[in-house]
């Protein structure tokens, strides 16, 4: 899926309930909801400018559920995607065994979707050093190891979250520069044409 | 599980389903109570839009094969009318709790307001209050595992629901089926859809077949979020696989499905209600919807809320108002779509049940009541949706038609008082041919929750009488000490009527046609008449 509105595909990835949405929201709308968890239900789109230096890279965010119902669902979600943000709760040690689980996804489907790790719910561990699960130099080792960056924001406090995404702007902006964009997804357009041409040749 | 629905597989599972293109009959001014279905206030001038079933026995009569025996509804069209003490005779001649006091029940009922609300996993199963809530339902495996649970968590009740599948295995293996115990103040409900079981246990006076339509939702609302395919396949690889898995945060769609059940005529009446609005206006806005199509798209469906505003669809695919619902309920119990585009995967069970449409979901403005549904049958085609969005609100905003629709979703409802009938407190009308209903606001005796959930009461055992299974009624009157009730029922509408204890029989008989006559005056604004396809 391909959009003419949008630069870079980015897709959010983790298990549910980590902050994915909150993350987006934060990022998107300047807020932070209070009130009942509600688990996103498929996938959510939202796309979003943002300055890089002279340029604006807009960012077309896919928001998806991380609910397993949805897994066998989740290709088209990152299929083409320039980066991937994979968050974990840094409360829940659990959560940390998905990323890994998506990390090892990517590597074998999107070999050029940048992967961004994400541990949220930092105001959590702020306030109280102890309910933290997971441990952040362990968490660097693995980045470091898969070529990947890490963060760790609080959608609640906002800490982190524009930098985050800032990031994610700015690396695509330079690569974009250097490589040329692999093909992109399918247009469209161009499968009538392509569908049109088969049948010509017939 | 990821095969897509092809949108051939027409869903016309009953002959009589089929909604054929009607003859224009002469549209009566001052309709008679005994019009024919398609000239009933309401019915819709072309073809309906829904695949709609005709009467509550249809809509049953394809989920299991008890029903094919069952009498046709009204084949007699003689006009019965039953007395308060005579209607309940003949429904005790059945079986037994279902002719109780009325008086009796309702003080029950008063004793529970806590009944509904949020869902309290913590809730302890072994208190005298878990037992006493009015409505019961657990989903299992054929395992006997727990899937789901209305109070308190699966975990605290996989004994009870043991015990509960070793009772239906206990009976199958006499190759008997069981269906139901009816005990003194409960009824215990048993549906059986392989590979899963779903157990009703209500304190309330719906009948047995109401209760198993509504575990039929449960059942549906399951299957709509997974594929019937994709739950045979996991559990032919795995009998005692633990399907909360793949459930994990469905519970409050379910929930919330169940409190809809409890309150929302349209799910009792197989119908759907509109956002009045005026027909000059909803026509725009269905030709807009109409242009901004996709090769893919089946179905555009604009929602006010719980109200339709209007359904676009592919010609010859309809949509059954089951499937309504459970998009409904899924929009309305989540405030996921609210933060961007939602792109989702939907089964839509009365219409396929092995295979994913694809829907994208979005409300018109951030704090709007304006939901667009976009069903389409390409998991591919988010883009190509979005973009039949936008084309769609440039042409509503150019033809100033957002304004009008505006302007209607601040008054998305009528008082019963415009209808002038004295005594008359509340209604609900169901115009069969459409499928769409019309019902003004609650009035004020009705307003809180608990009595909000009585009323609803009245008219599902009123609905029950009218759809008994072998003694089907064509109207009852009865005179209670709070209110008087008066149900009518014809081929061409369904009709329920709440009155102040104060009235007589002899006002309620006379505002059937005084209010067929209301409807019909105000059927343009009330009701969608010309259903728009692409
Ligand atoms: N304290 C705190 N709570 C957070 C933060 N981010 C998210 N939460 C809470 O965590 C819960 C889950 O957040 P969501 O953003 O909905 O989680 P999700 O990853 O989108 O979940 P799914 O959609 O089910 O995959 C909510 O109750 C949030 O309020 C954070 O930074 N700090
Ligand atoms: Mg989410």
């Amino acid at each position: 899926m391909s959009s003419h509105r949008v630069d870079a595909k980015v897709v959010m990835l983790g298990k549910e309930s980590v902050g994915k949405t909150s993350l987006v929201e934060r990022f998107v709308h300047h807020r932070f909801l209070v009130g009942p968890y509600q688990n996103t239900i498929g996938a959510a789109f939202v796309a979003k400018p943002v300055q890089v230096g002279d340029k604006v890279v807009t960012l077309g965010i896919w928001d998806t559920a991380g609910s397993e119902r949805y897994e066998a669902m989740s290709r088209i979600y990152y299929r083409g995607a320039k980066a991937a943000i994979v968050c974990y709760d840094l409360t829940d040690s659990s959560s940390f065994l998905r990323v890994r689980f998506w990390v090892k996804e990517l590597q074998n489907c999107e070999e050029h979707c940048k992967i961004y790790l994400c541990g949220t719910k930092n105001d959590l561990v702020e306030a109280d050093r102890s309910v933290r699960q997971v441990d952040y130099h362990d968490v660097q080792d693995f980045a470091d190891e898969i070529k990947a960056q890490l963060f760790e924001t609080s959608s609640k406090t906002g800490a982190n979250v524009d930098k985050l995404f800032q990031k994610v702007a700015v690396d695509f902006n330079s690569t974009a520069f250097q490589v040329l964009t692999e093909e992109k997804g399918v247009d469209l357009g161009q499968k009538k044409d392509a569908y049109f041409y088969s049948c010509c040749h017939h | 599980m990821e095969a897509d629905v092809h949108n051939t597989n027409a869903p016309v599972e009953n002959g009589s389903l089929a909604p054929v293109d009607r003859l224009r009959h002469e549209r009566s001014d001052s309709p008679t109570p005994g019009l024919v279905e398609g000239t009933e206030p309401g019915a819709g001038q072309d073809s309906a839009m829904f695949v709609h079933a005709q009467s509550f026995e249809d809509l049953t009569a394809d989920d299991g094969e008890q029903e094919q025996e069952l009498s046709e509804e009204g084949t007699d069209g003689t006009l019965e009318t039953q007395e308060q003490e005579s209607g309940e005779s003949r429904d005790g001649g059945g079986e037994s709790g279902e002719a109780q006091d009325t008086q009796a029940e309702e003080e029950q009922e008063d004793e529970e307001a806590q009944s509904s609300g949020g869902r309290d996993k913590e809730e302890d199963v072994t208190s005298e209050a878990w037992r006493r809530h009015r409505k019961h339902v657990f989903v299992l495996s054929e395992a006997g595992k727990p899937i789901y649970s209305r109070y308190g968590t699966e975990e605290a009740l996989s004994s009870t629901m043991g015990v509960m599948m070793a009772l239906v295995s206990f009976v199958e293996a006499e190759k008997n089926v069981i269906r139901s115990i009816h005990a003194e103040d409960y009824k215990v409900v048993f549906l059986r859809k392989s590979p899963l079981v779903l157990v009703g246990v209500s304190r309330t006076r719906q009948s047995e077949r109401e209760l198993t339509r509504e575990l039929l939702y449960i059942y549906y609302q399951i299957i709509s979020l997974l594929t019937l395919t994709q739950l045979n396949h996991i559990f032919q690889h795995k009998q005692n696989y633990d399907l909360r898995r793949l459930l994990a945060g469905s519970e409050h769609l379910t929930d919330n499905l169940l409190r809809l059940l409890d309150r929302d005529p349209g799910l009792l009446l197989s119908a759907v209600t509109c956002l009045p609005l005026p027909s000059s206006s909803r026509d725009v806005i269905s030709s807009s919807l109409q242009a901004a199509k996709a090769k893919s798209l089946v179905f555009s469906i604009l929602l006010a809320g719980n109200r339709l505003v209007t359904l676009v669809r592919k010609k010859d695919q309809f949509l059954h108002h089951m499937d309504l619902h459970l998009l409904f309920n899924l929009v309305g119990s989540s405030s996921s779509f609210r933060e961007g585009e939602g792109w989702t995967p939907i089964c839509l069970p009365k219409f396929n049940t092995a295979g994913f449409f694809h829907a994208h979901i979005s409300y018109l403005e951030p704090a709007s009541d304006l939901c667009l549904i976009l069903v389409s049958t390409d998991r591919e085609d988010f883009f190509n949706l979005s973009d039949c969005k936008r084309r769609f609100l440039e042409r509503l905003r150019r033809r100033s038609a957002y304004q009008a629709l505006q302007e209607a979703l601040r008054t998305p409802s009528y008082s019963v008082s415009q209808v002038g009938i004295a005594e008359l407190r509340h209604f609900v009308y169901k115009s069969k041919s459409s499928g769409l209903y019309t019902s003004p606001e609650i009035p004020i005796p009705y307003q809180s929750e608990e009595e909000q959930e009585r009323l609803m009461g009245l008219y599902q055992y009123l609905h029950s009488c009218m759809h008994h299974p072998t003694r089907p009624l064509r109207s009852i009157y009865r005179c209670g000490e709070r209110e008087n009730l008066l149900a009518w029922v014809t081929s061409g509408f369904e009709l329920y009527l709440c009155f102040s204890p104060l009235g007589t029989k002899e006002q309620a008989m006379a505002a059937i046609s005084k209010l067929l006559k209301w409807i019909r005056k105000e059927e343009d604004r009330l009701f969608i008449l010309s259903p728009q396809t692409y």
